[in-house]
């Protein structure tokens, strides 16, 4: 499964890049997560609860590794989940830009879902994932702009 | 009055019980004490096994036992190799059957990795998700040809290759043929998978009795009595001491076959280990990743005519893919390679197929079992070239038909059953007419100009096919008279719908001259019958009907000589007549069957050396080959051009199955194999992904037809009867999904004359179709000929 | 895990209750706790239509409703199809034009029909299978089960249908 896209934030690159490293802002950007907690540099471990279509929602343990990081430009993100349903593992590559207005982040992730969620969620599976990328963007969006509000200054460049 | 059941179609004896909710099915078992399993499955399709840790699931309240492969210690062997390769010269077979539980590796979707055992099946279920499986992933096998490169990862690493078979089979010499030729065609043609989907998924129970030392086992399966001896030896019990039941089975079209599927090899272990009773019932899901599948197969083939149309010969190239495991063999792909050559005059052949293990579900014999392949590349081939030679589709068959003074008929290849593919008997050409008469030969083709005028695309497909059924080894009944009057049979064979409780009886009581529904039928219970093999390659009719009329038979001759003892007269002046016998010329003399049971079964005196007590007999019957069955089937389609809905207008069966025991029961059978192979050839569909994931895993997504997709088959009867059983019998189970994918391309095809279109894989879908059709350039070919007449030959039958 | 839920309901008119996990399927608690194993589970996912049962009248896929559901209904199975080992005429019409091969699906097709004839006494084919669409058979090809389905309705004269509410 292919999950691309763009999105731009109304913020400076190295705050958005910032934003994107800490666990405490990713565990609240991803829909469902329990907890995530940083393991080792650039590795998370968490839990998540998520449910596609006729799967019920069901609790996966996530692994992330952030990989090649070059601040504040790009890096790539190893992504394995697991849980009684299956599986979702692959690679994700970010890539933030300065643009007019904020910092453009390019998203490119080929996941492979296996297992029950594959065999019975498989229509479901890319609106769902539109769905969790859109509400995990909301939460950063939301997450960035009360950063820039508590920070004062680059924010209101941005705007 | 002799009755005459044998043609006729009574009403099934086994109705009133499975309309009234009475019939047993395994799943309706349920036992004091019974304790429910359910199966962690790999998510993977491919990975190492590198730990597993299921503490959490043993501390769930209600778990009584969590069993992985290293639990089972010695009783952990690889399933048994169901039906050994034929003795072909050069023959490479790589044997990797399945496992109880995956140990260090699993190699499908949904493959086992371990059991959890509790109170209920709520529970076992639930305990199913505390239990952590740690895999390393490997690069899954998925494309057949990919599985052969140098590179590609290794399914069954002590094999070194994914090559699972590699046979060449040859009759005359092709290129020598092919050097004369007019036209040679050489086209590359997919089949892909679908389900058998029967509407019961499996399920077996096992008790362990110790009182009496029996392990009774309730199984789903088509072939009850191979279980009970495979198990026997696992177990290390007598064959005695295990009885299988396959009660009502709620259909079975191949995968139900004794496949010794880790469930059913675990499930009896788990009761004879734990002292109580076991239960295990497969869900829909699980039915999608576990069960068997099959017909995913690539063809290269390649044919040669002269310019009068008549095939010279046919070369095939195949991969066939056997999935993760290939218990059963080369069924399959040898029924593939044999169904080919078809109804028709083939002077060379050259077969060579490759059999290729994958990552995905295990592939054994779906009703058809490969037959449909063979017979899509034939009518394909046949229909490119007709068009290249502007022929129409009927006109180049009626020029390639095996004549009926051709019989018997044999090729120099190995049929499954390991005999030179041999035709019994058959008479082609005039099935062909009937159907084009039931079409309306004089009349169709106006029709269907006159639909183009309106816009509407309609089109016709005739295809052929022959099918090898009722092959050996053999199978027994025995036939009891009881001292009421009713007559018990008893067969081994297993039934999932056949009708064989009415199909066995009328033929016992056409013998005995009783009444139809007095003849009482046990099949797949191997306390009752223990010999025997199964129910498969559309063979319970012929060779377990079979026996029932030998066995039938020589109770007859026990009641003649009995009555000549009782009634005092000669044997010659005996006669056997509604349900008594009788002195000829004398009735009063008389005596019911009942009574003259409990006269052979004496509580005084002695039973005279050399016989038997009781009217009972046991026979068996053996056929030296399969009889050939044929058919042809004519579809009328209409295919809406913008959408590439297809739409079944008609559907014309001209089917030869020899004798018909029950003509109503026949036609079911055909019936529902048209069914299923319009499923095959437009709604079904296994979609895989390249990782190797089953995409479409439950019945919103794997689409069976429904009552709205399947129209009514109008349908005649011929019957060439075989001459390698007593009544002339050949097999109809799997006849119906043969041709189907075929016709249904022709059809398509028809219909859409002005399309370069040429249909070249099967199951097609709507959503394909308008790929199809949207890529398809504008044709350059004449518009459909006539569908003319029969040839002098086939007229004069 | 919920605590067990009272039910108290009529099965083939027969008042059956007990303290029943909420989870539990309204099939499961048919065929495994009173033991009326006719009614058949092929999919478990609403789909097959083989676990068909009548509840206050109506078709219901007994896989796609929870025991708790039935609480006060009036439920009938396959089981109570027949009168006193008489064949309901729908039954009798199944047999004799061999509208069931293997019989698994069987049941809940019979149960389907029950209210579809009650509401249409004299369906024509296209009605009947548009009714029948709703239940999958792999064995007959539906033809033999149309076939019955039109026999019943002409037998059956339009009157009334037992379990009918």
């Amino acid at each position: 499964m292919i999950v691309d896209g763009e999105h731009t934030f109304p913020g400076p690159r190295q705050t958005v890049w910032d934003l994107l490293q800490d666990p405490e802002v990713l565990a609240k950007a991803m829909p469902g997560a329990r907890k995530l907690t940083l393991t080792g540099d650039g590795t998370y471990a968490g839990v998540i609860r998520i449910g596609v279509g006729p799967v019920t929602a069901a609790e996966w343990t996530l692994n992330v590794a952030l990989r090649d990081r070059v601040p504040p430009e790009s890096y790539t993100m190893q992504v394995d989940s697991k849980g009684a349903l299956g599986f979702t593992r692959g690679n994700a590559t970010v890539n933030l830009d300065e643009v007019e207005g904020g910092t453009r982040m390019r998203y490119h992730a080929d996941l492979s879902v296996g297992g029950k969620v594959a065999g019975v969620g498989q229509r479901l599976l890319d609106q769902v994932a539109k769905m969790l990328t859109k509400q995990g963007l909301d939460a950063l969006n939301k997450e960035l702009e009360s950063r820039l509000r508590d920070g004062g200054g680059p924010g209101d460049q941005a705007r | 009055m002799s009755r005459t059941y044998v043609g006729t179609s009574p009403v099934r004896n086994e109705d009133r019980r499975l309309l009234t909710g009475q019939a047993l099915f395994v799943d309706d078992v349920q036992l004091p004490g019974m304790l429910h399993a359910a199966f962690v499955r790999s998510d993977h399709a491919h990975a190492l096994i590198r730990g597993i840790d299921a503490s959490a699931a043993l501390a769930r309240e209600g778990v009584v036992a969590v069993i992985t492969a290293e639990d089972l210690g010695d009783y952990w062997q690889p399933g048994p190799l169901l039906v050994p390769p034929p003795p072909i010269d050069g023959i490479v077979f790589n044997q990797a059957s399945q496992v109880p539980l995956a140990k260090d590796r699993v190699r499908h979707v949904g493959e086992p990795v371990v059991m959890v055992i509790a109170e209920s099946r709520y529970l076992a279920e639930d305990a199913l998700t505390d239990v952590f499986v740690d895999y390393e992933p490997l690069d899954p096998v998925v494309d057949l040809e990919a599985a052969l490169a140098e590179d590609a990862p290794v399914i069954h690493p002590q094999l070194g290759t994914n090559l699972a078979a590699h046979v060449v089979q040859r009759h005359g010499d092709y290129e020598a043929a092919k050097t004369d030729a007019h036209l040679v065609i050489n086209r590359r043609f997919h089949y892909d998978r679908g389900a058998a989907a029967a509407m019961e998924n499996r399920c077996v129970a096992a008790r362990w009795d110790p009182r009496a030392e029996e392990l009774t086992i309730w199984d789903t399966t088509q072939a009850p009595i191979p279980i009970r001896n495979g198990l026997a030896r696992m177990l290390g019990l007598l064959e005695s001491r295990v009885r299988v039941v396959a009660p009502f089975v709620g259909g079975g079209f191949g995968p139900k076959i004794m496949m010794f599927y880790p469930e059913e090899v675990l499930v009896p272990w788990a009761a004879l280990r734990l002292g109580r009773p076991v239960k295990w019932t497969e869900d829909r899901q699980e039915n999608f990743f576990a069960t068997t599948q099959e017909r995913s197969q690539i063809h290269d083939a390649e044919i040669a005519f002269s310019a009068d149309g008549k095939i010279l010969g046919i070369r095939d190239f195949f991969f066939h893919d056997t999935g993760a495991y290939d218990p059963y063999g080369l069924t399959i792909p040898i029924n593939s390679q044999c169904t080919l050559l078809g109804p028709y005059d083939v002077p060379a052949y050259h077969s060579e197929f490759r059999a290729v293990f994958t990552n995905r579900t295990t592939v054994t014999p779906v009703r058809g079992a490969g037959r449909q392949h063979g017979v899509f590349v034939m009518e394909r081939l046949l229909d490119i070239a007709a068009r290249e030679l502007g022929l129409d589709p009927s006109e180049i068959r009626r020029r390639n038909y095996l004549r009926k003074d051709e019989f018997p008929h044999t090729f120099q290849i190995l049929f499954q059953d390991f005999a030179p593919l041999y035709y019994d008997s058959g008479n082609y050409a005039p099935a062909l007419e009937a159907a084009l008469d039931i079409v309306g030969r004089d009349t169709f083709r106006a029709e269907q100009a006159r639909a183009r005028a309106e816009g509407r695309f309609i089109g016709l497909g005739v295809v052929s096919y022959v099918e090898g059924t009722g092959i050996g080894p053999y199978e027994g009944a025995r036939v009891t008279i009881e001292p009421s009057g009713q007559v018990r049979v008893a067969t081994g064979l297993g039934t999932q719908g056949q009708g064989h409780y009415t199909a066995f009886a009328q033929i016992v009581a056409e013998v005995l001259d009783v009444d139809v529904d007095r003849v009482h039928v046990v099949t797949g219970d191997t306390r009752e019958f223990g010999w025997g093999t199964g129910t498969f390659a559309s063979r319970g009719a012929v060779v377990a009907g079979s026996a029932c009329h030998e066995a039938a038979v020589a109770v007859r001759k026990k009641v003649i000589e009995t009555g000549a003892r009782v009634l005092g007269v000669p044997a010659d002046e005996v006669e056997l007549e509604d349900g008594a016998v009788r002195v000829r010329g004398d009735h009063a003399r008389s005596m019911g069957l009942g009574q003259l049971a409990g006269h052979a079964n004496p509580l005084r005196g002695a039973v005279v050396p050399g016989t038997e007590p009781g009217l009972e007999a046991t026979a068996y019957f053996g056929p030296d080959h399969g009889s050939t069955a044929s058919g042809v089937h004519a579809m009328v389609v209409e295919v809406d051009a913008e959408t590439a809905m297809v739409k079944i207008l008609r559907y014309i069966v001209v089917h030869d199955c020899g004798k018909l025991i029950n003509p109503v029961i026949v036609a079911g059978q055909v019936q529902g194999g048209v069914a299923h192979g319009i499923g095959n050839a437009f709604y079904e569909q296994l979609v895989y992904d390249e990782g190797g994931q089953l995409q479409n895993a439950s019945f919103m997504d794997y689409l069976l037809p429904t009552a709205l997709d399947v129209p009514s088959v109008e349908m005649a009867h011929r019957e060439t009867t075989a001459p390698l059983n007593p009544l002339g019998l050949k097999g109809v189970g799997e006849a119906g999904c043969i041709p189907t994918g075929a016709a249904f391309a022709q059809a398509v095809e028809d219909a859409l004359p002005h399309l370069a279109l040429e249909i070249r894989e099967i199951p097609l879908s709507p959503n394909r179709l308008f790929e199809l059709l949207r890529d398809a350039g504008p044709a350059d070919r004449a518009p459909a000929a006539e569908l003319g007449g029969p040839t002098a030959a086939a007229a004069a039958d | 895990m919920a605590q067990p839920v009272e039910i108290s309901l009529s099965v083939n008119g027969v008042r059956q209750g007990g303290a029943v996990e909420p989870r539990l399927l309204l099939s499961d608690f048919l065929r495994h706790e009173l033991g009326l194993t006719g009614t058949h589970v092929g999919c478990e996912h609403g789909v097959c239509g083989a676990c068909t049962v009548l509840m206050d009248g109506e078709a219901v896929r007994s896989c796609l409703v929870f025991a708790v559901q039935a609480d006060g209904a009036e439920v009938v199975t396959v089981e109570g199809l027949d009168s006193g080992g008489e064949l309901h005429p729908l039954q009798e019409a199944f047999r004799d034009a061999h509208g069931l091969q293997c019989g698994f699906c069987t049941p809940g097709i019979l149960m389907s029909m029950i209210p579809f004839l009650r509401d249409n006494p004299r369906p024509d084919e296209p009605q009947i299978r548009e009714a029948l669409s709703g239940n999958l058979c792999r064995c007959t090809g539906y033809q033999n089960i149309v076939e019955s389905v039109r026999l019943a309705a002409e037998r059956m004269g339009g009157g009334p249908s037992p379990g009918g509410a």
